[in-house]
Parts: C-alpha cells; sequence; structure tokens
C-alpha cells in the first residue's frame, strides 16, 4: 500500500513539475499567435490625415508589416522612429502600415506631426481589427508575406533587427 | 508612400466571423444578460486575470461590445468564443478546454485529490489497528530510563 502512494505521489509530483517546467523562462506577455501561418484578417481603415479608406486586402504582391500602436503607449515612442527610418530604406520592397487602437485621430496627428511618417497610419475606431489579430497590448507587429499570410509576430517595441529577422520570413 | 496603396472610395471594413449566424438574434434585457454571461468566459487580454466581462479597460470594453453585436446578430456562445479562439488562442478562454496540456489542469488536481484521499485513508486504518509493536517488557534501554526516571 505504502509504495503505492509513494508511486503515485512522485507520478503527480512529477507532472506538476513537468506543467511548470513546461512555462519555465516563457513570457507570459509573449503570447503565440494562433494567426501565424494563416492569412491575415483583411480590413479597410481610414487613414489618417487624408481620410481615405485603405484596403489593406490590396497589399498583396509584397511583404508587409501591420504596426499596431497608440499614442499612450510608451515603448511605442521608442519604436517608432526605428520603424520610420526602416521604411523610409525599404519603402520599396515592404508595405509598411501603422495601425492604432483605443486612441483618437487629433492625437495620432499631433504625434506624427511631432515625430514624423513615412507609412500611411490607418484608425482602428471600433478596435474590431486589433480583436481580429489578438492584440494584447502595443506595440505588437505583424509580418505578411507577399501573398497576405501572416509569417511572424512580435510582441514590444523592436529594433532594427528584430525587423530584418522577422522580415527575411517575409520575404522567402 | 501612400499613392502605393490601391485607394478606394469604400467604407471602412472590419474583420468579421466568416460563418452564419447559428442561433437566434437576443435583444433587450436578455441580450444584456447573455453579454455578462459571454464576457464573463472571456479573459482580458491586457488584464491580471480578469475576464472581459469585470474588466474597465478599454480593450475589454471593445471585446464586450463585439460580443453584445454578435448575440444581437445571433451568434451562438460556442461561435463566439471561437472567434476569439481563433485569433488569440487558448488564452482567451477563461474556462480552458479539456484537451493537450489544458487537460492536466483539469486532471492533476483530481489526481491530487484522489491521493490525499488514499494518504488519508491508509493512515486512519493504520490507527484503528492500534500500535504497530508494542515495545518488549524487558527492553534494556527502557529499563535503564526507567531507572533513571526513578531516581530523580
Amino acid at each position: 500500500m505504502n509504495r503505492i502512494v509513494l508511486i503515485s505521489g512522485i507520478v503527480i509530483f512529477a507532472a506538476l513539475v513537468g506543467v511548470l517546467f513546461l512555462n519555465l523562462g516563457h513570457d507570459p506577455s509573449a503570447i503565440d499567435s494562433p494567426l501565424v501561418g494563416k492569412p491575415a484578417p483583411s480590413f479597410a481603415l481610414k487613414a489618417v490625415g487624408t481620410g481615405e479608406t485603405i484596403d489593406v486586402a490590396r497589399l498583396r504582391g509584397k511583404p508587409a508589416i501591420i504596426n499596431f500602436w497608440a499614442t499612450w503607449c510608451g515603448p511605442c515612442y521608442l519604436e517608432h522612429p526605428v520603424l520610420v527610418q526602416n521604411a523610409r530604406v525599404l519603402g520599396n520592397q515592404v508595405q509598411f502600415v501603422g495601425v492604432v487602437f483605443n486612441d483618437t485621430e487629433q492625437k495620432i496627428q499631433a504625434f506624427l506631426a511631432d515625430r514624423g511618417s513615412a507609412y500611411p497610419t490607418l484608425l482602428d475606431e471600433s478596435g474590431k481589427t486589433a480583436i481580429a489579430y489578438g492584440v494584447g497590448g502595443v506595440p505588437e507587429t505583424f509580418f505578411l508575406d507577399r501573398n497576405g499570410k501572416i509569417v511572424a509576430k512580435y510582441t514590444g517595441p523592436m529594433s532594427t533587427e528584430d525587423i530584418q529577422k522577422n522580415l527575411a520570413k517575409a520575404m522567402k | 508612400m501612400i499613392f502605393l496603396f490601391v485607394l478606394t472610395l469604400l467604407q471602412v471594413k472590419v474583420p468579421d466571423i466568416a460563418e452564419a449566424p447559428k442561433g437566434l438574434p437576443v435583444a433587450g434585457a436578455m441580450l444584456d444578460q447573455r453579454t455578462n454571461e459571454v464576457a464573463s468566459l472571456l479573459r482580458c487580454p491586457v488584464c491580471q486575470g480578469l475576464s472581459v466581462a469585470d474588466s474597465p479597460s478599454t480593450m475589454a470594453q471593445d471585446m464586450k461590445h463585439q460580443v453584445r453585436e454578435l448575440l444581437a446578430r445571433g451568434y451562438t456562445q460556442e461561435q463566439i468564443l471561437a472567434y476569439f479562439e481563433r485569433s488569440y488562442g487558448q488564452f482567451v478562454l477563461l474556462k480552458p478546454k479539456f484537451q493537450g496540456v489544458s487537460a492536466m489542469v483539469w486532471l492533476l488536481p483530481i489526481a491530487a485529490l484522489i491521493f490525499g484521499a488514499i494518504v488519508v485513508l491508509s493512515k486512519a486504518k493504520q490507527l484503528e489497528q492500534g500500535p504497530a509493536e508494542a515495545a518488549p517488557a524487558d527492553d534494556p534501554y527502557l529499563a535503564r530510563v526507567r531507572e533513571l526516571v526513578e531516581k530523580q
């Protein structure tokens, strides 16, 4: 009887340790996106400043970077110049798109006027586009290949190296 | 840069559920109740362990609003949960599904409970049977202890 109890205890303990070990070193804020490998959800939103509706489904044909951000997001201030610089360099090969949610057009315009812009910024007023992309915070960035398939997701502010590393997957 | 896009004169279009509703549209007080019920099954992605129903964050409010809209259009609870799961993964479900590693969340507490019950029952049985073995009366160690105690 004691042996059975001991073995049962060891099995349960090992299972618990196993579950904990599986999540060891895993950043709980970095949630794997189930959208990677699938077609990017389609949307058409109004561009900040011009008011023109831009259909992102028409981006197919070249790799695209969709960056979700907001003016109230501290790390977005760090990331913005990196994105602008990369968009200026890669502009002909890659389409950059910014999507802002939970924000106002006035604040976004002021932000862009102050810090520069090199690609369209779309306003997601209802937050439905962010929800469809499974956005859990900002900044979050999705890398699309030329066929409109999501090949990578990056959570947090990106460096040029992060952009290049993920873009390589989209360029294949 | 903007000229690289094909600009359209279309209305704003947001992502939506591709499938048709499988239920009946809900309205009025029932819609409020069902919205809270379904929203309470979804995790707020920007909060610490709060449901979409309980969170005051704008993100959760947007999600709750979408739940309400989908219920009003006749989508079922299963369809709505599946829609959010497609975007966020199982993380968004406050009640994990009984599959894969998530099954451990359900199985381990039950296994631990059974294990605890077995330990308690086996100990109780041992107590019922009395001390395992009485110490022999002529144990020299006990005799020496008694002698020392009596001297004091």
